[in-house]
This record gives structure tokens, sequence and C-alpha cells, in this order.
């Protein structure tokens, strides 16, 4: 059977995002953790972790759109409409959502895959609430908050969010140049951040999840903007993200008969397979499930949170925390900073409510904690 | 060292509680015993198990045993 052109897309996102799921499932990669250790312990090596992909996927992406191998610009992060609040409010929300949820988009696939029904559970929320954000009820408030604050950044003379360009409108020195300074500071500090952490530097899985899951989103760009690219069948230039991506996915398996597949919805199917044949081989599998009415509820509010904040930011750490982030746009690391600022205030309030002396003990507690130059 | 020669002086019911709850309970806890002294946690989240590991070296409390019975892990550790 001959596939068409959409299918074979579709067909390597699957494969890569498999190979995603297993390096995932193996190297525990959890942005909600990295988030956790610096907040809870202190630690900062699986932040460096986190980073090291985003700049090992900057790398590989800047290369391929400065050499004219693909076009951000086709890219949903790089888009003139510059809407800022809904990357504060939204990543702010999602942060939230993914600490109470007890983990990203990503990482919930890959539970899922590893037989955690409670996952399970949390994703089918998140696809319906992301779903529901595109273009059902909640698309109303989402065009609200948007609407009010959206700069046209077009109107202003800019071609892009994307910083490159956006500096050199007002610098005067290239888009590429700038371009290149901006890859180069990032992946160096990145790097040198990595050997200079003792037990990140130490761990063979630190390096495969921090270079193989960024060289697997430069793959995706690659895959959806070069071996995709087409005149007479055009296809969403786009890499790895977990948000919107679900509720597509719940949205085809329920029209399947008058549906096509895509490249982010082969993505999101392919972390399960990756992440499910990874736990049977190495015998991890093991089903978990709701302990409790809390639990549940928890992971309800996790994806509600999750689903509407992950498509009001355009993202999620993944989408637009690595994905959005290597194409240098604008509201990729707004977004980023908003999600880890919404998880680690949460954080730090589950800390606090334990003293059982109230909300506003916690709240006052949480915000003294979090007062910039205070660690810890 | 079996857990039995061990003292423990706290125990902390960390069933059901998914990650970073088992962390942030550990944290709290610690915080208010003395030095030396011991605080068996009960966690059921597979994770919990790496969170420790990593929690004890970061923070120089010191995990004196990790194990699995059950659907349940049992960790011992030690305030610095």
């Amino acid at each position: 059977m001959e596939l068409e052109h959409y299918q074979k897309i579709a067909l390597y996102g699957f494969l890569g995002a498999m190979v995603f799921g297993a390096i995932a499932s193996r190297t525990q990669f959890c942005t909600m953790g990295a988030v956790s250790d610096w907040v809870n312990m202190g630690s900062k090596t699986r932040m460096r972790v986190w980073f090291l992909v985003i700049a090992v996927a900057m790398v590989g992406t800047q290369i391929m759109h400065l050499t004219g191998m693909i076009d951000l610009r086709q890219s949903i992060y790089l888009s003139t409409n510059f809407t800022w609040i809904g990357h504060i409010l939204g990543g702010f929300l999602f942060g939230i959502g993914m600490t109470i949820g007890s983990g990203c988009g990503q990482r919930t696939l890959v539970r899922i895959g590893g037989g955690n029904l409670k996952s399970l559970v949390l994703a089918i929320v998140l696809a319906i609430t992301a779903y529901m954000t595109l273009r059902g009820l909640f698309a109303l408030l989402r065009l609200e908050i948007n609407g009010a604050s959206t700069v046209d950044l077009e109107a202003n003379g800019f071609e892009s969010q994307g910083i490159p360009h956006m500096l050199s409108n007002l610098t005067g020195i290239s888009a590429t140049a700038v371009a290149i300074i901006i890859t180069t500071i990032i992946a160096t500090a990145a790097f040198t951040l990595a050997f200079r952490d003792k037990e990140l530097r130490s761990s063979f899985d630190n390096w495969l999840a921090g270079i193989g899951l960024g060289v697997l989103i430069v793959g995706a760009w690659y895959v959806t903007g070069v071996l995709g690219f087409d005149d007479f069948d055009p296809l969403q230039l786009e890499a790895a993200s977990f948000i919107a991506p679900v509720g597509n996915t719940l949205s085809f398996l329920m029209t399947y008969t008058g549906a096509t597949i895509n490249f982010g919805i082969a993505v999101v199917l392919g972390m399960i397979a990756g992440a499910l044949v990874y736990s049977v081989i190495t015998r991890t599998f093991r089903w978990e499930s709701f302990n409790d009415r809390s639990d549940l509820v928890n992971h309800l509010y996790g994806g509600v949170l999750m689903g509407f904040g992950g498509v009001l930011s355009l993202g999620c750490t993944i989408g637009q925390g690595v994905s959005g982030f290597s194409t240098l746009a604008l509201g990729a690391p707004i977004s980023l900073i908003s999600i880890i600022a919404g998880a680690a205030f949460t954080m730090k309030m589950q800390y606090y409510l334990y003293d059982e002396e109230g909300w506003m003990h916690a709240l006052k507690s949480t915000l003294a904690d979090l007062k910039p130059g205070k660690s810890g | 060292m079996t857990d039995a020669a061990i003292q423990i002086d706290q125990e902390l019911d960390a069933r059901n509680l998914n990650c970073p709850l088992p962390i942030l309970r550990a944290k709290k806890t610690l915080n208010k015993m003395a030095s030396g002294e011991v605080v068996k946690i009960i966690a059921t989240d597979p994770g919990a198990v790496k969170d420790f590991e990593s929690f004890a070296s970061q923070t120089g409390n010191e995990l004196l045993s990790s194990s699995e019975e059950g659907e349940e892990f049992h960790f011992l550790m030690k305030k610095a």
C-alpha cells in the first residue's frame, strides 16, 4: 500500500515520537520535576537538562532556518499577532495545572504508556478542555482575553515576533547575526552549566535526555519543514507540542472515518506507544489508578488548567518551552517563565498549606519566599 | 542494617500522594526534627524512589534505606 504524502509525514512523526517516549521513560525527563527539584531541593540538575534540550533544539533549528532549509515564519510561534497576556496567564495556569496534575503534557503521555490510568483520565480531560479552548465554549474566553491585549507587530513594522527580527529592527544589526549571537550564547551557557554540574556530567541518562530529545525536536522541524514541504499538499510547519495536538487526537479518534491524521496527532500517539514498548521491555509497566477522591479531583483540575492554559499560551513546557524557544519567538521565553512561576507558586502553596493554617497564611508565606532575590 | 534495628522517631504517611507532594511533606517533616533523628516515609508513587535519592544527595540528609514492599515504597531518612 502506497502511503499518501501526509501519511508518510505522520508516520515519521509517530516513529520519532516513539523514540522520544522511550528516552523520556528511561531518563525520567520531567519538566515539572525539574521545577520541583529546584524549588524543593535546591537542585538545578534537571533544569539544566531541560536547558540542554532547548539549546540543542535551538542550534539545529536555527541552522536549518538560516540556511533556508525551513522557514520558521510559517510556524505558529512567530506570528505577528503577539498575545502577551495569553502567554503570561496561560503559562501561569499551565504551571499550576501541571503541578497539581503531577506532570506536564509530555510526562502525562509517557505515564499513560507506563500504565498510569490517572494520566489517561487527565489526558482525556486535557484534550476536551484544549479542544473547547480552540473551538468550543472556552474559545470565547480565549478570544476575549487575547482580543483586548493582542499587539499587531506587523502594524508596528515588525515582520514576525522572532527576537532576531525585532532586535534587528531596533538596532540595525542583521537578523541573521542576532540569531547566531543569541544561539551561540544560549548553547555555550547550556553546555557550560551541564559540564559544571557534577550530577549531570556523570550521568549518561542526563546527556541522553539533553541531547537526544533536543535532536528529536530538530528532526520534527526537518520532517514537517523539509520532507513535508510540498507546494501541492502544504502541511503545517511544526515540531512537538502536547496540548492542542492532544485535543486534536481525541477529535481524530472520535471522527476517525471522516478525519485525516496529521503530524501532531501522530506524535501524541507515538509518545504513548514508545513509552508502552519501553515499559514492557524493561518490565516497568505498572497499572496505577486513583487512590481516593482528592487524587481524582487534582487530576481533573490539572487537566482543565493544562488544557486551557496550554492553548492560551500556545504551548506547554515542550511546545513553547522547547519547540517555540528553538524558533527564537518572543512569546516562548514569556510562556516558559510564566509556566515555571505558576509551578513554583503552586509548590510553595502546597508546602505551606500542609501547616493547616489556612490559605492566607500559605499565600503570605509563599509570596515572601518567591520575592526576587530570595531562594529556597 | 535492617529497618528493625533503627530507631524511628517520626513516621510520614505519603501514600496516595503524587510527585512533588511526598518530597514536600518530607521536607516539612524534616524541618521540625532534630539532627540525627530518623523519619520513616511510606509512599506509593514510583517516582518517589529517584526523588528521595536526589533529595538525600542534595540536602545532606542520609537515606538509610529504600525498599519496595508490595505496592508501597518505604524510606528511612536521617536528618543531617
